[in-house]
């Protein structure tokens, strides 16, 4: 279990962090500048926050109120840098025994010869040991950085953007191999990264930053399927974040009054939900769910006849692998997103199936359980 | 012709470089580093003897190590003399090229990317340690640079000495002053010589810099 709560004021921007999480892998996420880096050098004791507190495992590491302010040197703690930050003077051999060479350890119980060999076996780096940082790949340097690291058995791993170094495809690679790394070691580690889907893979929960400021740490499943607030939605890239007004509201469904038609929604039995009808609410669409439907033509199943609108594609864009269309509902006032009302998302198997680059005019049905309201 | 300044000199300025660099480097390391009350002035203190006129220097450094300065009482009492003697040329000489040795090592400690300094603290090693283990071994290069450039200015004094350690054939005579002394007795042949072979070491010396900077870690 960790617990962070830093006040540290640079200038004009103020890191203000405050969360906790009780599970394994917890990841840092949001744009370059929001204070993702700072506050893990505040963890890391390279730099003293304001005010706070940061316990790790039970230990105080840095109470002001205190006056609790320990050395990195005593914090137990690993430090993965971003960009790596391998000695460049020292073999790769050299590099992971550092943290083994000093005073306190030599004195210790920590065998040292055998924990280097274990950790340069499990980071397979065995025919790298005597080449410098120079000579090696990114993929490899990070391993280094990781043995390192995780030579000194700390009690929390810190990882600053681990693979933001690296080229795409090898990128994808080494996720999976820093996630499966980092649970076997099994202990805490926080991972600082920009990209969502990162995190996803590796982490269990994930802590949002923007403009310094946080979010508590939330399970990552609860994150992109019930994000807690419009701000959060917005944070994780969610799409087609709408506004209507609540028409109806019973214990399974609700439904709502959007560009003058009716749009039911599920509602999930986990979620509180304090809101009454004729209030106004904040929801999202998934945009691979909104289901295309050729016109004219005679509707089978009941679900399709649901969240039915008319209308047409006003914009195309080409994502490779996908098609985004952009939806305008063939009914009177704005749109409710600029120029159009809904961003879909479908392969392009069905986009050329379809022919939808001939045919403009469709309906399409909104599936009640894509539609997530987000609470204020 | 007498080679006793040539001797005298390269004596003087390795003494000089030594005492310079034990503790010109920590200090550059010092500033590089760390913050600390007074550090702006510290550091226009340091680059002050490369503009000051060497009489002004070597006035105040005779003030300290003076039969009645402090220092000079100090040693007086153990019967060590400093003003007039070689010794003092050595401080004269440290006095003159400190101020390099510390810019050239300090700018060397700075271009040091900090989170290999940081990666060291969080791998448990004291600040001591990593001075020795990662500052060093990272600027030596600067720290080498610097110590031949303090070593060729500390070879070249000729008025921090004068002030302090007079010009006594034999004793304090280095080989700046020899040259003067050999100008002023109209003896050109070997101040010739001896501006010769100052030429040929400096120009030696300043080749293996050019080389040192190339170098690798």
């Amino acid at each position: 279990m960790l617990s962070v709560a830093a006040r540290k004021r640079f200038g004009g921007f103020t890191l203000d962090a405050t969360w906790t999480s009780n599970q394994p892998i917890v990841a840092l996420v949001g744009p370059s500048g929001a204070g993702k880096t700072l506050t893990l050098q505040c963890i890391a004791g390279l730099i003293a926050p304001d005010e706070g507190r940061i316990v790790s495992a039970g230990r105080v590491l840095f109470d002001r109120a205190e006056g609790v302010n320990l050395r990195p040197q005593e914090r137990r703690i690993g430090y993965v840098f971003q960009g790596y930050a391998l000695f460049p003077h020292m073999t790769v051999h050299e590099n992971i025994a550092f943290g083994l060479r000093t005073r306190r350890r030599a004195a210790g119980s920590l065998d040292r010869p055998d924990r280097t060999t274990a950790i340069i076996e499990r980071l397979d780096l065995a025919g790298v040991t005597a080449k410098y940082p120079s000579e090696l790949s990114g993929g490899q340097q990070q391993r280094v950085a990781l043995a390192r690291a995780l030579a000194t058995d700390p009690d929390v791993l810190l990882l600053d953007e681990p693979l933001s170094a690296l080229d795409a495809p090898l990128r994808r690679e080494l996720c999976g191999d820093l996630s499966r790394t980092l649970r076997d070691w099994g202990k805490i580690a926080i991972l600082v990264t920009h990209d969502l889907s990162e995190a996803y893979q590796i982490a269990d929960t994930v802590v949002l930053y923007e403009h310094g400021k946080t979010t508590s740490a939330v399970l990552k499943n609860d994150l992109l399927w019930h994000p807690s607030s419009e701000r959060v939605a917005r944070l994780i890239g969610a799409r087609n974040i709408l506004r209507g007004v609540i028409a109806e509201l019973s214990d399974d469904a609700i439904v709502l009054e959007w560009r003058g038609g009716r749009l039911e929604a599920a509602r999930s039995p986990s979620h509180q939900l304090h809101a009454r009808a004729g209030e106004p609410l904040a929801f999202f669409v998934r945009p691979e769910y909104v289901r295309l439907i050729r016109k004219n033509r005679p509707v089978t199943d009941g679900l399709r006849q649901t969240n039915l609108f008319h209308g047409s594609i006003v914009g195309e864009r080409d994502e490779g692998a996908t098609w985004v269309l952009f939806f305008r509902l063939d009914r009177p006032g704005a749109p409710s997103q600029e120029t159009f009302d809904l961003e879909i998302e479908i392969p392009k198997l069905v986009y050329e199936r379809l022919n939808i680059s001939a045919d403009r005019h469709w309906d399409v049905s909104i599936h009640p359980g894509s539609i997530q309201v987000l609470p204020h | 012709m007498d080679w006793f300044p040539v001797w005298l000199s390269f004596r003087v300025a390795l003494l000089a470089t030594l005492l310079t660099v034990s503790i010109g480097v920590p200090i550059a390391w010092l500033m590089a580093r760390r913050s600390f009350p007074g550090r702006d002035l510290v550091s226009a203190a340091l680059l002050t003897p490369l503009v000051l006129p060497p009489t002004v220097l070597g006035y105040y450094l005779l003030m300290v190590i003076g039969a009645r300065g402090p220092v000079g009482r100090l040693l007086g009492k153990w019967d060590i003399e400093l003003a007039f003697t070689w010794r003092a040329a050595v401080l004269a000489a440290a006095v003159g090229s400190f101020a390099l040795l510390v810019k050239t090592a300090q700018s060397g400690f700075e271009s040091i990317d900090k989170r290999l300094e940081q990666a060291a603290q969080t791998l448990g090693h004291s600040d001591w340690s990593i001075f020795w283990n990662v500052s060093i071994p990272l600027a030596w290069r600067s720290i080498l640079a610097g110590t031949v450039l303090a070593f060729c200015k500390a070879l070249g004094d000729f008025g921090i000495t004068l002030m302090v350690a007079g010009d006594i054939p034999g004793r304090t005579q280095t080989l700046p002053l020899a040259i003067y002394d050999h100008v002023q007795a109209n003896q050109l042949d070997h101040a010739n010589l001896l501006s010769l072979v100052s030429v040929g070491i400096v120009l030696l010396l300043m080749l293996a810099f050019g080389r040192i900077v190339r170098l690798r870690y």
